[in-house]
């Protein structure tokens, strides 16, 4: 019972669950909750950091993380390990609630939003940002990526916008902008392979 | 060979990955991925590296939020476990309802709320349509109101002179019979000269009182035009005395009609004159006369 992982968690906060994929997807879908236990433990870093890219308000970004994990239990039995990686999956949930957010009224009424274009360097100044180790040296690299791909990438990935909104935006033909979106993750394939 | 690497290269891959595109296109690339083992292969790759980053720029949440969720979730979970006991063997069903009964509300909600403004919007309309009918009927008939009322108005002016005309005929009346018990009042019946041998007229004479009065009702003159007037004279001691002018109209108000006051008064004659009257009368013009008897 869920109980018993509150106790275990609380008496040994530095203990963290971890699961290899196919686990966690048979767990997940048989709901077990150490499912979702270890999903945290593994991804919540990594999901909070692409909501925050997208809502910058840290209350409001760490409900969207709730809905996101809530919505990844409930949602369990509509992922299809077939059609791409678990974490992918989670992600696209997390991006959508974010986006769904921005683009809601109440949203935009009640935030005094920050100029889209800072969003990055707003997030790296206000925020403890947990690198890997062996990950350091990671955001050089991103800026080092020639500023019209990762720009495009930004925008797709980060902002909301759809690969189309992005092309009239920036006033590019479609096929530049998914050419831009390749080269920019090929860069970050090259540094991560 | 050749078309999964065009494929691979025309960038549509990370588009799937990035979550850009639609079913019809998402259903073409799982298809490709199904046929082309190093389509998916290249799927994969992309997936990793979106992961790696992801994971590079992770930001720790707060404190406890795990325990919120875990907690939302186990309620969740036990408010579905009350049935579950008799259909364990059916998660799947379970899960179903309960993904529907999650996601729903949130569109719902907002929906629901667009459908009640937009009725409420439709009531608007409909009350102000009814309104301005209302307002207008309303307005109408306070015209045909206002013209009852000025129809009534002048009805009861009307009722109310001829009430007046009434009155005072009847007290006209009332004078003519009283005449009678008075021995001073005189009555004086002029009769038609040669002029008008058919014309004839009545005076009441008051001798203490003074008063003269003409006869309306028993006066048959021919109507006067505009030019002229009738003139009453009274012969005291053979000397004619001005007792005023008057018309004859076809419709006559009053029955009796006061002249000037004399004190004594032999005959009573009128003339015709121009308008306004004469100093002394025009004998020729005589057209009534009579004496005192």
């Amino acid at each position: 019972m869920l109980l018993f992982l509150y106790i275990s968690k609380s008496l040994a906060p530095t203990k963290k669950i971890s699961l290899s994929e196919e686990e966690l997807v048979s767990k997940l879908k048989s709901q077990d909750t150490i499912a979702i236990q270890a999903l945290y433990d593994m991804y919540s870093g990594a999901l909070l950091g692409v909501i925050s890219r997208i809502i910058q308000q840290t209350e409001v970004a760490e409900d969207l993380l709730q809905e996101t994990f809530i919505k990844i239990w409930n949602s369990a039995d509509s992922y299809d390990s077939s059609k791409g990686r678990l974490f992918t999956w989670m992600m696209n949930i997390a991006r959508n609630l974010s986006i769904d957010k921005l683009r809601s009224k109440d949203f935009k009424n009640s935030s005094k939003n920050q100029d889209i274009e800072n969003n990055v360097d707003f997030i790296d100044t206000q925020k403890e940002i947990t690198f890997n180790a062996d990950l350091l040296g990671l955001k050089d690299m991103v800026t080092a990526l020639k500023p019209e791909y990762n720009n495009v990438l930004d925008m797709v990935y980060f902002k909301g916008y759809t690969h189309v909104e992005a092309a009239e935006e920036l006033n590019l033909p479609l096929g530049t902008v998914k050419t831009r979106i390749r080269m920019a993750i090929m860069e970050l394939r090259k540094h991560f392979n | 060979m050749e078309e999964a690497k065009a494929y691979i290269e025309s960038g549509i891959l990370e588009l799937y990955v990035l979550g850009q595109l639609n079913d019809q296109e998402q259903r073409e690339v799982e298809a490709m991925a199904a046929k082309y083992p190093e389509v998916k292969q290249e799927i994969e790759a992309i997936e990793i590296a979106m992961e790696q980053y992801a994971l590079a720029q992770a930001i720790e949440p707060s404190k406890g939020l795990d325990l919120k969720i875990f907690e939302k979730i186990d309620n969740q979970q036990s408010i579905l476990n009350i049935p579950v006991n008799q259909e364990a063997e059916v998660p799947v069903q379970k899960q179903q309802v309960r993904t529907e009964a999650h996601i729903v509300p949130l569109n719902a909600g907002h929906e629901s709320k667009i459908r009640t403004l937009r009725v409420a919007l439709a009531a608007c309309i409909a009350l102000l349509i009814v309104s301005v009918i209302a307002l207008f009927s309303a307005h109408n008939e306070l015209g045909d109101a206002r013209n009852q009322i000025a129809s009534l108005s002048a009805d009861k002016q009307q009722f109310t002179s001829t009430v007046n005309f009434m009155k005072q005929n009847n007290s006209d009346l009332q004078k003519i019979i009283d005449m009678g018990n008075d021995p001073d009042w005189k009555t004086v019946k002029l009769a038609g000269t040669p002029m008008d041998p058919e014309a004839k007229m009545t005076v009441y004479w008051h001798v203490s009182g003074r008063h003269v009065m003409m006869d309306n009702s028993k006066m048959d003159l021919p109507v006067n035009d505009k030019d002229h007037q009738y003139q009453l004279w009274a012969l005291v001691n053979g000397k004619p005395v001005d007792l005023g002018v008057f018309d004859v109209k076809p419709d006559t108000s009053s029955i009796l009609v006061n002249m000037k006051e004399i004190s004594s008064a032999q005959t009573f004659a009128v003339t015709l004159e121009k308008r306004g009257g004469s100093p002394s009368p025009t004998m020729n013009q005589m057209i009534v006369a009579g004496n005192v008897i």
